[in-house]
This record gives structure tokens, C-alpha cells and sequence, in this order.
């Protein structure tokens, strides 16, 4: 008896591919090839090459430096101290929400994101105004008490403003997965004695560990890249603020700071591929039944008491920058006192002649951006999750990089590659048109849709697309019509985040805004906040520029509650 | 005597103004196996949950042992359910699954190494403790789900339809097992089931739902031979159901139909119910004449559909080598053994 | 259309030979790194004056307005307006500039000891400004803080923690209150007196506008700033105020035409807007307060406004030397970042414990406290290399950009390293003598 030949199985086969897929990858590659890898190439350049030759001397240099050491060191502790905070202020929120039927549920959701809302130079500005030396708190506890605390100095602070700034991020995520759970998981607890903190510590939060861990490799990777924070408060030794500082003086073509810039990014991209490990050879996917979320019951008096203790608390100190500025807005002086001389409405006057014009253009920039960004963040999670792709842990990475790539040199890159490419018709260079803004805010931002389209579909049974695969669909159409449906939450969280970050971006807006007609509201913010006769009108823009997030935001979570709300009506009738 | 197992006493239940549980009393005696049985939306599920602490009554009361643990929540009542999902957490494995319970309890670790240990031997899983979830076969995570259960040693186990994502022949193996089990450990059960033959065969008692109420409560034959109510009579295996007026002599009548010598509780307008299996045919009509409608081989019977008048009665024959088979469209005579049959209202 | 219309008519005046200086381009580019509150009144002035041009205001910072105009070369903006003379140099180097020479009568040729426009004709100033020390009244009055008047002040341990400066890496004018004085006080004298002010320093901030943000808002109450930061925040009504040592300089702010600019004819024409009368008198707005470069203009300012063409102090003690410090600029910026910025909290530290130390020795009067306190103010006043080997090509040059025609000592990272650890062993020394100072007996 002969066996029957074995059957040749093809390439696509084996990566368990299809061609949509491949046209998935290939959009997915070329978008950061042309975007992100070669404009920042470009620039980086420098940190390899020695005037004659490429070189690794001035990498060596920098292993040297003891400088340079320390404030490796200082980044890796801030950042996870970082970290921390914002777990503490953002795990009990996240839990509230999806755990209680409350109306602060709404009230967390909306506010959670502001804080993400917030211009780096206002921002900074604002937590002085409050928390500084002599911001004040400290003003009124040295009148009461006599004393101050030093919440803005030093590495502390810079723990502190980036915790309260970043929780935003694991807020989000982790909610989203919280509501992933399917409410058995839970009770099957309860029934076999756990209650409270165990429950939720041994069942409930191992089971978010997806969303968890994207929003804190996410805050991590932030705090570990931001410079606007410690350069506001003058904390220079942290890798960050030292390459800006050495890539944005004039005419200095230091080596160094491109040298930092890479290992910044390679650290990034290290701490996000640690934080994935851990999430390895574990299944997350809890929806057995498509999801459910937790039971969630109603609070007694005096749970209520303390929830809304905590919110109000939590919320106080992340809206504190915003209710400083907010004054800032409205102040005609305000010098070494706890609130304002006087009140004026005259900022926001001056700022309402180009505001309209700002507003839109950051509302269409910046949606371009976040919708970019999920499109490309569902598509580059579906191929790491789903094929046997080569290369797909490399796309994931390349684009998880982006998060460490400075603003300035993005900008300078796009320049550099686009501005010689003309547009057809108006002869405009592609580089200053106003899509390339949008796309060099979608380079950046990336990650953070990235990191919440994974958590989404890592708790995505497989069966539930096998389901539809049965019935028919392609993997185009199963990808429309049941991963994108199912992952909404989470992409969701990505767009918001996209969305409201890019709203705020200042470094790469100042390269690549070339007319008032189509800049963007982080420009006015600058150009408003340069003054020293005050900045008043600077901090109106900045209020404006929160309001319109927020609204935007609660737009979106309106739409996607609509929707949710209209497929379980339609499943009911079902 | 001493206090039921399982009381749940005049239980209402609901939503605003849709009424899941209406009024519903039992008890469950001590080491009793008991199954809630009714169709989907009949209120079984939910009256588990209660049972378990997920949830409280609008009214009524429930006790575990003579307990009323009706504001106890879930964590303090030593009632252990399996679930119809099985919820094996997936980011443990299936040792920390079972020994999660035990944790809770505070029993010492080496104890509880040696309990787990136990449990799974006795679910037939001794080797896969440090297997994961994801890693089983649907019958093993059942397994695993009753052993997460059984360890803890519950004061009553709750099954919510523990079999319905297995395939039939491993549903029949895992019915018997889990039968067993409770008998050697002596648990008071309940286990949930849409399944008539499957609370037929398992449980000591059942209680039929339908509605958010109990339509009867007794063991599985009880149930069988003397159905309280029509839903019952149908829900349990299959009833030919005719409506008609009773004689008080016993003489039932309906539309072309007819039957003597039934026991009469209350003459007047009445349902009579019998068994298919109850009913034999003749190619020569007696009392009953019909015509076959439609005909099924099951193996060891045959099953008859056959018009009598605007009545469609269904009838089972004994199947064997040599006995008659009825053609499709071919007059019968139905002859119907009337101590077997009910008379409803 | 209209555009290619105005292009059109503009080609056919050339072709005609009709007056076609005349005729200004329908719009002008500038990048600039002043406020709106600079810019709009000139550019509202200009527009009246030329209502046929348009002017197209592009706000950037100096480093990425210079990085702009360097990665735009093919087609430019027309112009770049911005204070830091560096930036103009950067530009200037990189030929990224144009030649003109503006109708400029009644322009001083010199402010305070500098020439007004770039001798070569790349750039020019249109107003001076000179630094000096502002302070914030209501601070200063609750601290029971004096006024300071002159650099030397700012040594006094009453000031401990209360100053604020930009570092002269960010920011081209404190660069250049450095560099005046170290060429002032002579290069060790001056490195000490910075370092002494530097252990009075509350923060170094990143940002020129760090410095008057923060003395605005009462965060700390002194700051080391440009004039017209502390005059326009004093005529915004903040408790402010401005005054200019002794040992200043007054220095111009610029604009340039970019080179390959295609606007050519409205660039020059806004450059002689500027540095007309018209143009100078828009400078003395409340909301702008810089020095007008032409004396006939200070007869409609307001009673007590600087006048450096008047004032005989104002940056006329300090004869700048532009050469000296153009060789070493970028090497005292790093130097000033290795020595102060990055090691701040070391170099307060130090100064805080000789601070304690002579209050201490004044009490003591020991002997051995005193030369502990003397060697401790030595150390914690010390630059790690001389005036001449800071303007040596080898080691400047390592600062500069790289060029095979120019070999340097060391990489600059490596000179870098050794200036840290130098800072670092020094600071730490002369804290540990000074306490031992203090308790010397």
C-alpha cells in the first residue's frame, strides 16, 4: 500500500497568512519606512559616524561618561517610580468604574483622560503655580503651619508630575480589559471564599494583566522619554532632557545627543518587549461567552463615601495643573500669592481672533492622526497576535521605538526627506503640508494605540473569528465585521490617547507649521506662552485646548456607548 | 429531624417589573441529590445563583443547613458552584485552580498540597496539576471546575448545566461520575439542567420550572408517571395530550377520540395525557380508528405519528425482527392502556 | 489667480523697465522667534505702510527656526528675526544668508561696544538689549530680602536658594553675559564669581523664558534676565523690577534676509521698515520695551527709559572682545553646563556649607577655620582649564563641528567626562572643609 504524497504546503500557509494580510504587513512596513525609519535615520546619522568613517567610539564615549550613567540610572528609577504612582492613582479608579454603578463611573472616564491634555510648557507652568516653592499649597502652609513640602524638586518631582500625568494611560487600558472579563471568572471566586482585595488581587487583576501591563509599559516608556517635565523643573541629569539639550543648541552638531537618543530608544523598545514577555505563554482570552464584563452592583453609603473620597482626591491633584491655568487664564497678575490679583476675561479676547481657526485645524490633525494610528495599531496587532509573519516582532518593535523618537528630530528628519517632494497642482512641499503633520503626530503616538489594540485582542478568543471563518467570512471581512467590533474598547482607549496627546504636541508642530492659517492650537500655546509680559492669553489657548479634547473624547465615548448600546438591543431582539 | 440541606422559602425575584422568581418554596434534604430542570428562561438559573449568594431576593428567605443565609454574600456561605463556562482562570494553573479555594480557608500549605493533590486524583486528573487551563480538553476543565469545587468541601455543591459543552457520550460518562462522586462524599447537590433525561437519571428529586414558578416537585418516576400539569406532563418526555370532557364514569370524550376507564378525580371539561409507549396499534381499529402520518426507526423502537380525527398521537412500538411495521398513509386501529394515563386541568 | 496675476504684472513692469523697485511682492515670510506681542505691531505698521504685502509671521524657536531655514534651503523663508546673535552666526557660517546693505540713517553704528549691524552686511540689528538682574518685590519684601544692584550681590548668602538663571547653552544672550564677564573680571576671577553666584542658584532653567516666568510668579525672587524681559513684565503691571549692573553689555537683536529668499524686494523693505523711524518708535510699546538703535527715537520714550546712547554706564565698561568669543563658544557653554547646570545640587551644597562656615569662623575666629574656609572657597571656585587652552583650536575645536582640516585633542565627550568628575571631587571636597571649618576651634 502506497501512502499518498505529502502534500507540498506553501509559504503562506506555513505563516498562516493570507494575501490580506500581506497587504496588511506591506501598508504597515511602508508607512514606517517612509515615516519613521528613514527621516529618522537621516538624522541619527551623526551619532555613528566620526567625520571620515562610522564609528562606535562615540558609543563608547558615553558608557564612560559618568554623567551619562547617572542619568541612565535616574531615568530607569523615575520612570518605574513613575510607574507606581500612577498605578496607585489609576488601579482604584479603573476598578470603580467597571466594579460599581455609579454615576462617578461617567465622571472618571471623561476626567481621566484630561490630564493627558495637557501642553508640556503650560503644564509645567500650572503645577509651579500650584505646587511650586512658592506655588499655592506651599504659600498656604507656610502661612498656616510654617512650613513647606517639596513636591516639585528634584527627581521627586519629576515622579510626581509624570505619575499624575501619565495614569491616564494605564486608566484606560486597564479598564478596557477589566471589562473584557467575563463575570464567571469572578463569581467562581466568590464562591470558593474570596472576597475584596483577595478577589481582586488574585483573580480580577492577573486577569487585566493585558491592559495593565500596555498602560504601564506605556507610562514607563513615556516617563523614560519625556523632557518637557524635567526640563520645566530643571532636572537636567535624566537621559531625556540631556540629548534634547544637546540636539537643540544652536549649531552644535554634538554627537552625543543622537547617541542618546538612540539608547533611549533602544531601552524603550527593551522595556516594552520585557513587559510583553511577561505577558507570554499565559491566555488572557477570558471571553468564553464574548464578554460580559464584571457584575457590577450598586455601592453602600458609606463605599460611596470612600469611592468618591478617592476619586476626589485622585481627580484634585491630576486637575490641579488644568484649575491652574484655568486661573492663569482668566488673571490680570498673578505673583508670589495663592490666587490671582484680579480676574479678566481680556486673554481670552486676544486669543479669540485665531482661536476658530485652531481649533478645527487640531480637531482634523489630530483625528487624521488617531485614526492612522488605529488603523495601523489593529492592523500590526492582529499580524504579531495572528500569523506566523517573519518579521512581525520587528514591525511591533519598530513601531513601539517611535515612543522614544524625540519630536525635533522627527521634525528635522521629514524635512530633510519631504520638503523637495512637491504636491501636484498648488506646487506646496509634502513636507509642510498639513497631512505631514498629521502623520508625524501619528508616527509618535503609535505606540499608545499600538499597546491598547494588542491588550484588546490578546483577550480575543480565537474562536470567535474561527466562528465566523465557518460561516463564511474572509479574513477581511471577519477582521470588519467581529475583530474590530469585538476590540472597540481598546481601540477606543488607543484612539483617545492618540488623539488627545497629538492635540499637545509641540516639537515636531513648530518644524512643520508653516502658515498661522494652519497651525494647530499647541502653536498658538506656544507662540502665546513666549511672552513676558504674562501668559495669560497662552493659558486661555491651553484651556481652550482641554475643552475641545475633552469634548472630543466624550464624543467618541458617546459614539462607541451608542454603538455598544444598538448591538445589544439588536442582540436582544436577536 | 434535623434542618434541610438547602431551604429556600417562598423566594421572589426580579428586575423592576419583570418577575424572575415568583413565590417559589423547597427544601433539599441533607445529602439529597436534586436538580433544577425547566427550559431556558424559566428562572432555574437564577434561583442557583441565589442559592449561591449572587443576588438577593426581593423576598423570601434562604437557608444552608438551617442557616439563613439570605444577606450572606457569596465568599462567607461555603456553597461551592461549577459553572456552566467551568471560569478556570487561565493565568493559573490547574493545581493553583483547585488550591485557590483552600487558600481562602487559611488551611495550612502543606494541606492543602495534599488536599489538592486528593482532588484531583479523584477527578482523574493527578497528573495535570501543573498543566494550565488552556491546555485541557473540555471534559478535563470540567473536571478540574468540580474539583476546584469539591475541595473546599462545600456544605452544598451547585451544578449550573456542568455538561452542556461536552459531546454526548462524554456527557453520559461524566453524569455517572459526578453521580458517584456525591454519593461517597454524601453532598447535598443541585445541579441545573434543561435536560430531562439528565435530571431523569441523576437526581433524587426534581423540581420542574417553568415561568419563575415550581409547576411540581418529586422524584424523576413521580414526575414521569403522575405529571402535575400539562407544561410538566410535556416536558418530560413526551405526552400525547388530548382535550375533552370527562364523565364521571370514567368515560372520556373529545372530537372523534374517546377512552374509558380512567380514574376520575373531578368530571367536567379535563386533559388526558399518555405515554406514546402506552398506546398499541392493530391494523384493525377496536376502539380508535387512525391513519399513519409519519413514521421514525429509533433503533429499538418505532416511532408512529397517526391522525385520530384533528388529533395527532404519537406511538411508540417495541421494535424486533418479526414484528408488523406500518406504512405511511396505512388505517390502524389504537388501543390506549388507560391506567397509565393522566387526566389533567 | 490673484497671485499669478500680481507675479505676471510684476514681470511685465521688469520686462518694461518701469520702476520695478518699486513694486513689493504680494508677501513676505519671517521666522521669528518673538511673541505676537512683538511682532503684530510691527507687522500691523508695516502692513498699513505697504497695504499691497502681506506678511506671513512663522513662529519657532531659534534652534528650530535655524534648523528650518537649514533643511528649506530650496525654498526658504524670506527672513529670520530673532535676538541671539549666535543663531545669526550659525546662519551666517552656513551660508544661509543674504548680503544687504539697509537705508539705515540715523542708525548708531555702535550699541553700547558692539557694532549694530554685522560688519559684513548678513544681518542687523534693529534694538539693543542688555542684560541685568530682575527681581520680584513682594518676594524679596515677605523673604526680607534686599534689592540687589550689582553682580556681586548675588554672592551674599541672603540670596542663598532666591536666583535664577537660563543656562548660556539655551540661551544666546545669558551666553553672552557670560562671556562679558569673563572678559570683564578676566577669565579665573569671572569663572569664580559665577560660581559663587551659581551657589546662590534656586535653578538653572532650560528655557530663557524659564527665568522671568519664574520671578513673574514669585517662584523664586531674583533672575539673571534680558532687559526687556523685566521691563515689559514691570509695564504688565507684574511687582517687578529691572536694573543693569555695572558690568553689562548691550548687544542687538537681528534680522536677516535668508538667503535665496523670494521675496527679495519686500525682505529689504521690512528690514528698512524696521530701522526707520516709524519702525524704531513701535519698540518703545509697553508690550515690547526694547532699546531703539537709532538716539532721535528716545525723545518720545517715557520718563526713566534706558538710554545707552546717554547713559554712560550702560555697556560701556566692557570692551567685547567678538572674537575671543566666538573661538570659545561653544566650549563655555558645555564648560558652564559641566561645572554649574548639571551639578547644581553639588555646587549648592558646597556654597551652602562655606556660607555656614563663615558665619561660624566670624564667631570662632580660629585659625584653622579660616584656612580650611579659604581652601574650601578656592575649590569651589575652580575651572577646570586655563583662559588660553579654552580658545586653543585643539580643544575648542572639539566643541565645533568636525572638519579634517582641524585635529582636535580629544573628543569633546571625553574633555566633558573630565571637567564632570573635576566639578564633582571639588564640590565635594569644599563642602567637606568647609564643615570641618565651622567646627574648627
Amino acid at each position: 500500500m502506497t501512502l499518498p504524497a505529502p502534500r507540498r504546503v506553501g509559504l503562506l500557509a506555513r505563516w498562516e497568512t493570507t494575501p490580506f494580510h500581506l497587504i496588511c504587513a506591506g501598508t504597515v512596513a511602508a508607512f514606517l519606512v517612509a515615516f519613521l525609519i528613514v527621516p529618522v535615520a537621516t538624522v541619527v546619522f551623526v551619532a555613528f559616524w566620526d567625520g571620515q568613517s562610522l564609528t562606535l567610539v562615540h558609543f563608547a564615549d558615553f558608557f564612560r561618561t559618568s554623567l551619562m550613567i547617572e542619568a541612565t540610572w535616574n531615568s530607569i528609577y523615575v520612570a518605574l517610580m513613575a510607574v507606581i504612582v500612577a498605578t496607585i492613582i489609576a488601579v482604584p479608579l479603573a476598578y470603580f468604574t467597571v466594579r460599581f454603578r455609579f454615576k462617578g463611573a461617567a465622571l472618571i472616564q471623561t476626567l481621566g483622560v484630561i490630564p493627558l491634555v495637557m501642553p508640556p510648557f503650560v503644564g509645567a507652568v500650572a503645577m509651579q503655580l500650584v505646587y511650586g516653592r512658592n506655588g499655592s499649597v506651599n504659600l498656604l502652609l507656610m502661612d498656616w503651619f510654617g512650613f513647606r513640602l517639596p513636591f516639585m524638586e528634584g527627581l521627586n518631582g519629576v515622579i510626581f508630575v509624570q505619575g499624575l500625568h501619565y495614569f491616564p494611560f494605564i486608566l484606560l487600558n486597564l479598564s478596557a480589559s477589566l471589562a473584557n472579563i467575563d463575570s464567571a471568572m469572578e463569581e467562581s471566586a466568590q464562591n470558593l471564599g474570596a472576597s475584596g482585595w483577595t478577589l481582586f488581587s488574585k483573580i480580577v487583576f492577573p486577569l487585566a494583566m493585558p491592559g495593565y501591563i500596555a498602560g504601564a509599559a506605556l507610562v514607563f516608556a513615556k516617563v523614560f522619554d519625556d523632557l518637557a517635565t524635567p526640563l520645566l523643573l530643571n532636572v537636567n541629569n535624566m537621559l531625556a532632557p540631556q540629548a534634547y539639550l544637546r540636539i537643540t543648541s544652536v549649531g552644535l552638531a554634538d554627537p552625543m545627543g543622537y547617541v542618546i537618543s538612540t539608547i533611549l530608544v533602544v531601552l524603550s523598545v527593551v522595556a516594552v518587549w520585557l513587559s510583553l514577555l511577561s505577558l507570554k505563554n499565559r491566555d488572557f482570552a477570558t471571553t468564553q461567552r464574548g464578554g460580559g464584563g464584571l457584575s457590577k452592583r450598586e455601592l453602600r453609603t458609606w463605599e460611596k463615601f470612600g469611592a468618591y473620597a478617592f476619586i476626589a482626591v485622585a481627580l484634585i491633584l491630576a486637575l490641579s495643573p488644568h484649575f491652574g491655568i484655568l486661573m492663569l487664564s482668566l488673571a490680570t497678575v498673578w505673583s508670589f500669592s495663592v490666587i490671582p490679583d484680579a480676574f479678566t476675561f481680556a486673554h481670552y479676547i486676544t486669543v479669540f481672533r485665531d482661536a476658530g481657526g485652531m481649533m478645527a485645524n487640531t480637531v482634523l490633525y489630530c483625528g487624521v492622526a488617531a485614526l492612522i494610528d488605529v488603523v495601523l495599531g489593529t492592523m500590526i496587532a492582529y499580524l504579531v497576535l495572528r500569523t506566523k509573519l517573519p518579521f512581525r516582532q520587528l514591525i511591533d518593535q519598530i513601531a513601539m521605538a517611535a515612543v522614544a523618537v524625540p519630536g525635533l528630530v522627527l521634525g528635522i528628519g521629514i524635512l530633510r526627506v519631504y520638503f523637495d517632494v512637491k504636491l501636484p497642482f498648488s506646487g506646496e512641499s509634502l513636507a509642510t503640508f498639513w497631512v505631514m503633520l498629521a502623520i508625524a503626530y501619528a508616527v509618535r503616538r503609535l505606540p499608545y494605540a499600538l499597546r491598547s489594540c494588542t491588550a484588546a485582542l490578546q483577550q480575543l478568543h480565537r474562536s470567535l473569528e474561527e466562528a465566523a471563518e465557518c460561516l463564511g467570512g474572509d479574513k477581511s471581512v471577519v477582521m470588519r465585521k467581529i475583530v474590530v467590533p469585538l476590540m472597540a474598547g481598546g481601540i477606543l482607549a488607543g484612539f483617545v490617547t492618540s488623539f488627545a496627546t497629538a492635540a499637545v504636541e509641540l516639537a515636531s508642530t513648530l518644524l512643520l507649521v508653516t502658515r498661522d492659517a494652519s497651525a494647530p492650537l499647541s502653536y498658538g500655546i506656544y507662540v502665546y506662552m513666549q511672552s513676558a509680559a504674562g501668559r495669560g492669553p497662552g493659558a486661555a489657548l491651553g484651556v481652550i485646548a482641554v475643552v475641545v479634547v475633552a469634548i472630543a473624547t466624550w464624543a467618541a465615548y458617546r459614539v462607541a456607548e451608542n454603538d455598544r448600546a444598538r448591538r445589544a438591543r439588536e442582540g436582544v431582539a436577536a | 429531624m434535623s434542618a434541610p440541606g438547602v431551604e429556600i422559602d417562598r423566594v421572589s425575584f426580579g428586575y423592576g417589573s419583570t418577575k424572575i422568581l415568583d413565590d417559589v418554596s423547597l427544601r433539599v434534604e441533607k445529602g439529597e441529590f436534586f436538580a433544577f430542570l425547566g427550559p431556558s428562561g424559566s428562572g432555574k438559573t437564577t434561583l442557583l445563583r441565589l442559592v449561591a449568594g449572587f443576588g438577593v431576593p426581593n423576598a423570601g428567605a434562604v437557608r444552608v443547613n438551617g442557616r439563613d443565609v439570605t444577606d450572606v454574600p457569596p465568599w462567607k456561605r461555603n456553597v461551592g458552584m461549577v459553572f456552566q463556562s467551568y471560569a478556570l482562570w487561565p493565568h493559573m494553573t490547574v493545581a493553583k485552580n483547585v488550591a485557590f479555594g483552600l487558600e481562602r480557608r487559611d488551611v495550612p500549605k502543606a494541606e492543602i498540597g495534599k488536599r489538592v493533590a486528593a482532588a484531583l486524583d479523584l477527578v482523574g486528573l493527578g497528573a495535570y496539576g501543573e498543566r494550565r487551563p488552556a491546555q485541557l480538553s473540555g471534559g478535563q476543565q470540567q473536571r478540574v471546575a468540580v474539583a476546584r469545587t469539591l475541595v473546599i468541601e462545600p456544605d452544598v455543591l451547585l451544578l449550573d448545566e456542568p455538561l452542556s459543552n461536552l459531546d454526548a457520550k462524554l456527557r453520559v460518562e461524566m453524569r455517572q461520575e459526578i453521580r458517584e462522586l456525591q454519593r461517597k462524599l454524601g453532598l447535598t447537590t443541585i445541579y441545573v439542567t434543561h435536560d430531562q433525561e439528565e435530571a431523569n437519571a441523576i437526581a433524587d428529586r426534581i423540581a420542574v420550572l417553568d415561568g419563575g414558578r415550581i409547576q411540581q416537585l418529586g422524584a424523576p418516576m413521580d414526575l414521569y408517571d403522575r405529571p402535575a400539569n400539562r407544561f410538566v406532563a410535556a416536558f418530560l418526555g413526551t405526552a400525547n395530550l388530548i382535550e375533552g370532557d370527562l364523565a364521571a364514569d370514567g368515560n372520556f370524550r373529545a372530537d372523534r377520540f374517546a377512552l374509558s376507564g380512567l380514574t376520575v378525580p373531578k368530571p367536567g371539561k379535563a386533559c388526558v395525557s399518555f405515554r406514546p409507549h402506552d398506546v398499541t396499534l392493530s391494523a384493525e381499529g377496536r376502539n380508535l380508528a387512525g391513519t399513519i402520518q409519519h413514521r421514525e426507526f429509533l433503533g429499538g423502537n418505532i416511532r408512529y405519528v397517526v391522525t385520530v380525527g384533528p388529533h395527532r398521537v404519537t406511538v411508540d412500538t417495541v421494535h424486533r425482527r418479526d414484528s408488523q411495521v406500518y406504512d405511511v398513509g396505512a388505517s390502524v386501529g389504537l388501543s390506549i392502556d388507560a391506567s397509565q394515563a393522566s387526566v389533567l386541568y | 489667480m490673484l497671485k499669478l496675476a500680481s507675479i505676471s504684472l510684476a514681470a511685465l513692469i521688469a520686462v518694461t523697465g518701469v520702476a520695478a523697485a518699486q513694486a513689493l511682492e504680494d508677501r513676505v515670510t519671517i521666522v521669528t522667534s518673538f511673541s505676537r506681542d512683538v511682532t503684530t505691531p510691527f507687522v500691523d505698521a508695516f502692513q498699513k505702510k505697504y497695504p499691497g504685502t502681506k506678511v506671513e509671521i512663522q513662529n519657532r524657536s531659534t534652534t528650530a527656526g535655524v534648523a528650518f531655514i537649514r533643511e528649506t534651503r530650496s525654498n526658504p523663508p524670506d527672513m529670520m528675526w530673532a535676538s541671539a546673535p549666535d543663531a545669526f552666526e550659525v546662519l551666517k557660517k552656513g551660508n544661509l544668508l543674504q548680503k544687504y546693505e539697509p537705508k539705515s540713517e540715523g542708525v548708531a553704528p555702535k550699541v553700547g561696544s558692539s557694532p549694530t549691524h554685522d560688519p559684513q552686511g548678513f544681518y542687523f540689528g534693529f534694538a539693543a538689549s542688555g542684560y541685568g538682574i530682575m527681581y520680584n518685590t513682594r518676594y524679596l519684601r515677605a523673604n526680607n530680602i534686599p534689592a540687589p544692584k550689582e553682580w556681586d550681590d548675588l554672592k551674599k548668602p541672603i540670596y542663598f536658594g532666591h536666583v535664577g538663571i537660563s543656562a548660556p547653552s539655551r540661551s544666546g544672550t545669558t551666553h553672552l553675559t557670560v562671556e562679558t564677564i569673563l572678559q570683564g573680571e578676566g577669565w579665573d576671577k569671572g569663572w569664580a564669581s559665577m560660581l559663587e553666584i551659581g551657589g546662590n542658584f534656586a535653578s538653572v532653567s532650560d528655557r530663557s523664558f524659564g527665568v522671568p516666568d519664574a520671578v513673574n510668579s514669585g517662584q523664586y525672587g531674583v533672575g539673571i534676565v534680558i532687559d526687556f524681559f523685566g521691563l515689559s513684565a514691570k509695564a504688565s503691571g507684574f511687582p517687578v523690577e529691572f536694573v543693569y549692573p555695572t558690568v553689562t553689555t548691550i548687544v542687538p537683536a537681528n534680522i536677516g534676509i535668508v538667503a535665496g529668499a523670494k521675496n527679495q524686494r519686500a525682505a529689504q523693505a521690512f528690514v528698512d521698515f524696521l530701522l526707520s523711524e516709524d519702525g524704531q518708535a513701535v519698540l518703545l510699546d509697553p508690550k515690547i520695551q526694547r532699546l531703539p538703535v537709532r538716539p532721535a527715537s528716545y525723545a518720545k520714550a517715557p520718563a526713566g527709559y534706558p538710554n545707552p546712547f546717554t547713559d554712560p554706564n550702560l555697556g560701556r565698561r566692557v570692551v567685547f572682545d567678538g572674537d575671543l568669543s566666538e573661538g570659545r563658544y561653544e566650549l563655555v557653554n558645555s564648560l558652564y553646563d559641566r561645572i554649574v547646570t548639571f551639578r547644581l545640587k553639588e555646587l549648592t551644597e558646597a556654597w551652602k556649607s562655606i556660607h555656614a562656615a563663615d558665619a561660624a569662623v566670624a564667631k570662632s575666629n580660629s585659625a584653622e577655620g579660616k584656612r580650611l574656609l579659604a581652601e574650601a572657597r578656592k575649590l569651589a571656585s575652580a575651572v577646570p582649564i586655563t583662559e588660553k587652552e579654552a580658545s586653543d583650536p585643539a580643544i575648542a575645536g572639539a566643541f565645533q563641528e568636525k572638519r579634517p582640516d582641524r585635529p582636535v585633542a580629544a573628543r569633546q565627550a571625553e574633555f566633558e567626562e573630565r571637567w564632570d568628575a573635576f566639578a564633582r571631587q571639588n564640590y565635594a571636597q569644599a563642602k567637606t572643609l568647609a564643615d570641618n571649618a565651622a567646627r574648627a576651634r
